[in-house]
């Protein structure tokens, strides 16, 4: 009796209150970082696949104003992210600046010819995709060839889905150790209450009623858990971006907002359920129940 | 005659998990009377007052409180026959976590008081009947265990129960502040509600010449001397 007066006293109510939301937090910020990271693995991905360049060598008859209408028209194109004109005199200019020579003057003309470089968006940057868009581009009369490394491609792509496939893993490992964790402590803390529920029940409250403030709370540190979580999440992003700078090329608001939604969807609905079902597990049970 | 009586029970076997603890048990107790129930620890009391008050389900025999049929009770039944008992433990299951006024008004919102001004009314008026009017902003364990559990009797006062079960409301308790307690509960069984009360204390029971019902090797023997 002695212990439990204490415990299901007012300030160790609170001090396990506390506790708890601090386990909600941390468990949510790690499921929360690896969204993160997993958000930041996707970005860095398409970085690199946007950045695959295509280079489609025009015939030395083209004019001008021909290669500029394929550009053109290239731009329309659905799987086309963006092109650049590169002139005969600026292909010699930047060889030039490679071979540290005047090969211009030394053969007396120019070899080299137009082209366009095409940057593909993400989602058509492998090598399937790319083969048929050379196959279009090459029943062009404008066009001579079109360069590119497919084993380049092949690297980037393999690597990514190796990657994506290990921290989906991680990922969904996490979110079981989550709800696991959140629960636990939520038990626990529901737990420490047992005998208030027990004298509840004593004067005549019905279940409802019992559980509607418990539940209320539940929910309560579910939510305060994910916003201490966000906080964090919100540092860590700081401090890498100041760290390592180049995050910032991966930065896309609207995807970290997902992500903290989701936390707080996450922390709400693990704390209300588990809640219920403890709070319901002690309203089931007899007060001889109690002690074992 | 079927109005005054308000516990009824008839060939009834008490077990506690498989255990057959008591058996053939008959009692009837009426309005306002004042009951001792006295046993060895462990003789089936506690099991006798949880039947009464839902905590454990009837096995064989009937059994009528204060007008619930005990053999139909369901589940969602119980805290409504709760609300027509006032139940006093040794322990005093006060709410350790929020104050005597909280404590009561728990009570109050939990079986239905809705209006501010009724509730903090009645709130007065039982701890007015237990002597602790000015304690009503305390916190359960700045109290003493005789206060405590005089605010466990208010609180079983609130609803105007029909009975008030008492599982040996002195037993964390001093000579004198026990005699307080069963002086008071005593004082209430005048007004009309019925009161049983488990106890090892003979020393009360010889100050407070009443019924007496024992427990004794399995079975529950009536108007039994000391």
């Amino acid at each position: 009796m002695e212990e439990f007066e204490e415990s299901a006293s007012a300030g160790k109510t609170k001090s396990i209150y506390i506790s708890t939301v601090i386990s909600i937090a941390l468990v949510l910020m790690m499921t929360g970082l690896l969204g993160l990271l997993l958000v930041h693995a996707k970005n860095l991905s398409n970085y690199v696949k946007e950045n695959i360049v295509l280079n489609i060598i025009v015939n030395e008859s083209a004019s001008e104003g021909d290669v500029l209408a394929l550009q053109k028209k290239l731009d329309t194109n659905e799987k086309v992210l963006r092109t650049q004109y590169i002139s005969k005199e600026l292909a010699a200019i930047n060889l030039q600046k490679d071979l540290g020579e005047d090969f211009v003057k030394f053969l007396g003309y120019n070899p080299l010819l137009s082209s366009i470089d095409v940057y593909l968006k993400a989602e058509y940057a492998n090598n399937p995709s790319i083969d048929t868009f050379i196959k279009q581009m090459s029943e062009n009369k404008l066009v001579k060839e079109v360069v590119y490394q497919p084993s380049l491609i092949d690297m980037v792509n393999k690597n990514i889905r190796i990657i994506g496939i290990i921290i989906l893993g991680f990922a969904a490992i996490l979110l079981i150790i989550a709800i696991a964790l959140i629960n636990n402590t939520i038990r626990l803390a529901i737990y420490s209450q047992r005998f208030l529920i027990k004298s509840m029940q004593m004067v005549g409250a019905t279940r409802g009623f019992i559980r509607r403030p418990f539940l209320g709370y539940g929910l309560l540190h579910g939510l305060l858990g994910a916003l201490i979580s966000i906080l964090l999440l919100l540092a860590i992003l700081y401090f890498g971006q100041q760290q390592i700078p180049e995050l910032v090329i991966l930065r896309n608001y609207f995807e970290f907002a997902v992500i903290f939604l989701g936390v707080i969807a996450l922390g709400i609905v693990i704390a209300g359920f588990s809640t219920f079902f403890a709070v319901s597990k002690y309203l089931r049970l007899r007060s001889n129940d109690l002690y074992r | 005659m079927i109005e005054n009586t308000v516990i009824t029970l008839k060939s009834v076997d008490i077990f506690q998990q498989k255990h057959l603890v008591l058996s053939n048990v008959n009692l009837k107790i009426d309005k306002g009377e004042f009951v001792f129930l006295i046993g060895q620890t462990g003789s089936g009391k506690s099991s006798l007052l949880k039947i009464i008050y839902g905590d454990l389900y009837i096995g064989n025999g009937e059994g009528m409180v204060a007008g619930f049929d005990l053999k139909k009770l369901y589940e969602r039944d119980v805290p409504f026959l709760r609300r027509k008992l006032g139940i006093v433990f040794q322990d005093f299951h006060l709410l350790t976590d929020r104050s005597v006024e909280k404590n009561l008004e728990f009570v109050m919102r939990a079986t239905g008081w809705k209006d501010k001004k009724l509730i903090s009314a009645r709130m007065l008026d039982v701890l007015e009947k237990v002597g602790l009017r000015s304690k009503l902003k305390k916190m359960p364990h700045e109290l003493s265990g005789g206060e405590q559990q005089r605010v466990v009797i208010a609180r079983a006062l609130v609803n105007d129960p029909e009975i008030i079960l008492a599982d040996e409301p002195t037993g964390n308790l001093d000579p004198d502040t026990s005699e307080e307690i069963v002086l008071l509960l005593k004082e209430i069984s005048r007004s009309g509600t019925a009161v049983l009360m488990a106890t090892h204390d003979y020393q009360i029971i010889r100050n407070l010449p009443s019924r007496i019902i024992k427990t004794i090797s399995g079975h529950l023997a009536d108007n039994v001397q000391l």
